[in-house]
């Protein structure tokens, strides 16, 4: 079992494993059914993180006189929500679906190079023995450490010299690759990738890249998923940074959002619809992204 | 050639005999590829970083030693000075009070909850998108709704938690009074948002722990909740240790939910909330709009959120491989890496 | 398994170029700030205003310019919240000034600050804007030099707004004018507010005004140096009699006892609209939207044409034209043409931006307009009664709200936190002044 199609007819040999598990959990064992407690607790949990989305619909379906009156305006959002929802769009300060387009761009792009740069930098650190290797890794997770507050001005005299203020680059090249996605990649590419599979597609004469690709890439899946869902949903929602190097004429989504507030009487029936728009793409991809968190079949591949 | 067995040390240098000649080439080619590969990996961050993150470390450095007014710019070089002068405010420790205190309230809890939750989702449930997705929630949750949710819990005297304790008949919280009553508020705000957000990371690593530990522990006698503690964390102790140090790190610089905890952004009219970053942007960006001292103020903040990380990072490997010596299966993965200063034939 | 790689890699690698794609596209978008060099007439140019919260420069409005001036395209960027565009601007100016709009919009309690880098900024004397505004609107504008740095748009000139239904429980008389005159008319003194005030709190549960903080904000402004001499050097805190004198009268028993012990714009501060929680608050003309959006439901509020203590002003904006733009003149001309009495009146009409120009104040557009929600008050006359009642220049030096801030926190330990009674709380003000090492 040498070779990567011996491997990966083990691992296909370890999913029909995990199949044939599936299969007997009535018999008991580690894959039986969890206690009915485990569905509370986590419903408590579940609960706790839906309640704020509820009030936020509730809140984007009521009008300004309801939510100054009372905490909770209406038990149930109604029809309103759609016309708020309108006025988000048709709003007048800014241009929705520009604001649309460049959050989706900017995060996408953000997301995609950060799983990539991180999964190498990752596979490196974790796997590869190289001079240096120990002092750099610590040097990574260093760069943490730096508080950002002060960063901004010497940042933007940066973006200046580059000509790329305004400009959707000086948001998404800073943040192309981060500490935090190159640590975590290599703490958990240590954990989940077996030695013995790199060895073994080397000794098959495969290049360092192609190792990095058909085998460490795929291990990292569940780890890369949840990665690219943290890093969309910061840039998602990153406030500051864009709104000093990007105007109303060109906005993110959050800064557009936040115009909705721009005025002495704020109608937080409006800026909750705009919240709820903003946040409805993230569920979508939520949905998507929950499915790659599935994995356990890799870590059994040489083992069997 | 088994996987396990040992690499002949060094055999590169002298090719084995009945290989043709032409494979010296490759092998030179692969050699490189070993050796530059890493580097390679790993430079994207590195250019990154020095493009856009040494010149600012950098920048803040030179200011601090200087008179530095934020729209004036610079003046005298003054050594030291701002560095004194930062011991020298009230405000300063007041500040690290009450990061550490905050940090101390959010960041233990969160941990343990994070791996709970963690744990319980790791399991065979029905619907596990559902539910890894629904931890996550409270992350996707915009600040604006946030704000305007805890704003409403929290209030000192119309708020909800202070009627629900009226209706018990105990006395309302000063959430924005007593110092400890705001720490306290403020790390459940950070707790909603961070939990589930870690619960997910300690998910992804407890998914790559192979079941045949589980099933060995099975057979071994041991319960779920011994199974936990002598496969579950050992295995997961990379992971583990990644969460107490980002956890360290982004509990030291906890800016926003102090910065929207009142109007102001002060941290309290007695400062019983202000937090070390919070103080520095303060510093810099209001009042004196003294750039410099804010300078000085990130430099200390850094050196003490390193030294923190590293008492963390210590404490943390040695409670994780004290409880790897329970009973249950050991198995030993990690610590191999493919070595650049040999070749595979 | 190799299946759902291939499928997972194909999709992120699809994912990838697409991104990079639209990276591409967008990356076309057009540079804001303002393009070519031109600094003859007749070059077209694209001027930039930037502006924060509602100035009431609509689109309609700003092609007007247009009209007279057909070289020009003016485009405005907008910033949500005055601090949004407060941290953009410092930010900016910290840099070197380069990507600032061609007009960045202010508000006042910034110039202290800016003011001390007016060389950053154009100066904006001209024949043409001479006696537009009252003193008080261009003197914080104008450096020690005599430059000045900015065009006054709109202002917040004081008044009281009252709750007619909770002055009618109390028997006090409900109509403006008799309020006016029952807290002393032009002649108004503080001790005469402070003085009903006991009257109503004696026959009411709710309290006479929100905020200490609110009312010794009121009476600072009154002062003309209230914590630096006009040269800017810092009044000692510890010396400072006449600023003691206010704070000992807010956190004193007898105005304590008027007090709703809130914070303004604290959630409290808001929820207690609904509650009764105060008959009367110091009410710029902006304050009109606050209370609106605070009071949903109730009915009862109105304004009266009256302030404690002369005029007074709280906040109220203006426009710059900072150095380094390529098109600063055309700029200064489109500044002058935006806060001229007509386009501000227009403003005013767009979104309730009370103009600062004398002679908008007569603008029959102005004064007859009127606040349905405040009972239909002739909101134009009373707040161009108050703007013209304003007779002190409070001189604010690069200090002001350092020290300002000492004594506000003082003020709030006493009034809404209660952590600490009026000497202690002064005793705080005092090291909190000392450790800003002036």
């Amino acid at each position: 079992m040498n070779s990567i199609p011996a491997i990966e007819q083990s691992a296909g040999r370890g999913a029909a494993r995990a199949a044939a598990r599936r299969t007997n959990r009535k018999v008991g064992g580690y894959d039986r059914r969890p206690h009915f407690l485990n569905y509370v607790l986590l419903g408590i949990v579940v609960l706790i993180g839906i309640l704020p989305i509820y009030y936020t619909l509730v809140i984007g379906s009521s009008d300004p006189v309801a939510i100054a009156q009372k905490a909770l305006p209406q038990v149930f959002p109604d029809a309103s929500l759609f016309d708020n929802f309108k006025r988000v769009i048709d709003a007048d300060a800014f241009s929705f679906w520009k604001a649309v387009w460049n959050s989706v761009v900017i995060a996408v792009v953000v997301s995609a190079s950060t799983v990539l740069f991180s999964t190498l930098a990752g596979f490196a650190f974790a796997k590869l023995r190289f001079p240096g290797r120990r002092g750099l890794l610590v040097f990574v997770i260093a760069t943490m450490a730096i508080p950002t507050q002060l960063g901004v001005v010497p940042m933007y005299i940066i973006m200046t010299k580059l000509g790329w203020i305004g400009h959707l680059q000086s948001i998404i090249v800073p943040a192309l690759v981060g500490a935090f996605g190159v640590f975590w990649m290599t703490q958990y590419l240590e954990e989940a990738l077996p030695y013995e599979l790199i060895e073994a597609a080397r000794v098959d004469g495969a290049s360092m890249f192609r190792t990095f690709w058909s085998i460490a890439l795929p291990a990292a899946r569940p780890a890369a998923a949840m990665l690219a869902l943290f890093t969309f949903v910061a840039q998602w929602v990153n406030f500051f940074w864009p709104s000093i190097v990007l105007n109303s004429q060109n906005p993110t989504l959050p800064l557009a959002i936040r115009l909705l507030q721009q005025n002495y009487f704020v109608d937080y029936s409006l800026i909750m619809a705009g919240v709820f728009l903003m946040t409805l793409p993230l569920l979508v991809l939520f949905a998507f992204a929950g499915r790659q968190l599935v994995a356990g079949i890799m870590a059994g591949a040489v083992k069997g | 050639m088994s996987v396990q067995s040992p690499v002949e040390p060094e055999s590169d240098l002298a090719p084995a005999p009945r290989q043709p000649r032409r494979v010296g080439f490759s092998q030179t080619l692969s050699r490189w590829d070993v050796k530059v590969s890493p580097y390679l990996y790993i430079s994207p961050f590195f250019i990154l970083f020095f493009i856009t993150g040494l010149f600012p470390i950098l920048y803040t450095g030179y200011v601090s030693v200087h008179k530095w007014q934020l729209l004036q710019g610079q003046g005298d070089f003054v050594g030291f000075d701002n560095y004194v002068d930062v011991f020298k405010q009230k405000d300063f420790w007041l500040s690290l009070r009450n990061t550490l205190s905050i940090f101390v309230i959010s960041a233990v809890p969160q941990v343990i909850a994070a791996i709970l939750i963690a744990a319980f989702l790791d399991q065979n449930l029905r619907a596990k998108t559902f539910w890894r997705m629904g931890v996550l929630l409270p992350y996707v949750v915009a600040p604006v709704a946030v704000g305007l949710i805890f704003g409403r819990l929290f209030a000192d005297q119309s708020g909800l938690i202070n009627a629900w304790l009226g209706a018990f008949g105990i006395d309302p919280v000063r959430w924005h009074v007593d110092p400890l009553a705001s720490h306290i508020a403020i790390a459940t705000m950070v707790n909603f948002r961070w939990t589930g957000y870690n619960a997910l990371i300690f998910l992804a690593a407890m998914q790559a722990v192979p079941r045949e530990l589980y099933e060995a522990a099975i057979i071994d006698g041991a319960g779920r909740v011994r199974s936990f503690f002598s496969v579950t964390i050992p295995q997961i102790r990379a992971t583990v240790l990644f969460v107490v140090i980002t956890s360290t790190i982004g509990g030291l610089q906890i800016f926003d939910e102090p910065r929207v905890f009142d109007s102001a952004g002060a941290g309290g009219a007695s400062r019983q909330w202000l937090t070390t970053t919070l103080y520095l942007y303060n510093t810099g960006w209001s009042g004196q709009y003294n750039l410099g001292r804010a300078a000085a103020i990130a430099w200390l903040l850094f050196v003490l959120i390193l030294v923190i990380g590293l008492v963390n990072f210590a404490l943390t490997q040695r409670i994780a491989s004290g409880s790897s010596s329970g009973p249950g299966k050991k198995v030993k993965r990690q610590s191999k890496r493919y070595d650049s200063n040999r070749t595979s034939a | 398994m190799r299946k759902t790689t291939r499928k997972f890699l194909a999709a992120t690698a699809g994912v990838a170029s697409i991104a990079l794609l639209a990276t591409a596209c967008s990356s076309d978008d057009p540079k804001p700030a303002s393009t070519g060099d031109a600094t003859k007439d007749s070059k077209p140019i694209t001027l930039t205003v930037a502006t924060f919260n509602n100035f009431g420069y609509t689109d309609e409005l700003l092609a007007e310019y247009t009209k007279t001036h057909p070289n020009v395209t003016v485009k405005q960027t907008v910033a949500a919240k005055s601090e949004d565009a407060r941290t953009n601007l410092t930010t900016k100016l910290a840099a070197g000034g380069a990507g600032l709009a061609d007009v960045e919009a202010i508000e006042i309690d910034w110039l202290p600050e800016l003011i001390q880098s007016s060389d950053k900024f154009l100066d904006l004397n001209s024949d043409e804007v001479e006696g537009r505004w009252l003193e008080f609107k261009t003197k914080p504008a104008t450096a020690a030099d005599g430059k000045l740095i900015g065009y006054g748009t709109d202002v917040g000139p004081e008044a009281i707004c009252y709750r007619s239904d909770l002055f009618e429980a109390a028997g006090l008389p409900t109509d403006p004018a008799e309020v006016a005159e029952l807290l002393g008319g032009d002649g108004a003194t503080w001790d005469k507010y402070f003085e009903v005030g006991k009257t109503f709190v004696d026959k009411s549960e709710s309290a006479w005004f929100d905020s200490a903080n609110a009312i010794y904000q009121g009476m600072v402004n009154q002062l003309e140096a209230a914590y630096e001499n006009t040269d800017g050097t810092p009044i000692p805190l510890a010396e400072n009699d006449q600023v003691k004198g206010l704070y000992e009268t807010v956190t004193g028993a007898q105005v304590q006892e008027l007090s709703a012990h809130l914070g303004q714009w604290s959630e409290d501060w808001t929820a207690s609209f609904q509650k009764n929680g105060f008959a009367t608050m110091l009410c710029p003309a902006w304050m009109t939207g606050p209370i609106e959006q605070n009071s949903g439901g109730i009915t009862g509020w109105n304004i009266a044409d009256v302030f404690p203590g002369g005029g007074g002003n709280w906040g109220g904006s203006y426009l710059t034209v900072p150095a380094a733009g390529a098109n600063a003149e055309a700029a200064k001309e489109l500044a002058a043409w935006l806060t001229s009495p007509e386009i501000q009146v227009k403003a005013f009409l767009n979104a309730g931006t009370f103009p600062s120009q004398t002679e908008a104040l007569t603008d029959p557009a102005l004064t007859d307009a009127k606040n349905d929600f405040f009972n239909n008050a002739p909101v134009g006359t009373i707040f161009g009664n108050r703007y013209k009642a304003i007779k002190v220049t409070p001189f604010k030096g690069p200090n002001y709200f350092s020290i300002h801030q000492t004594v506000g926190d003082a003020i709030t330990k006493v009034d809404v936190d209660k952590s600490a009674d009026s000497a202690a709380a002064w005793q705080g003000a005092l090291d909190a002044f000392n450790a800003l090492g002036l």
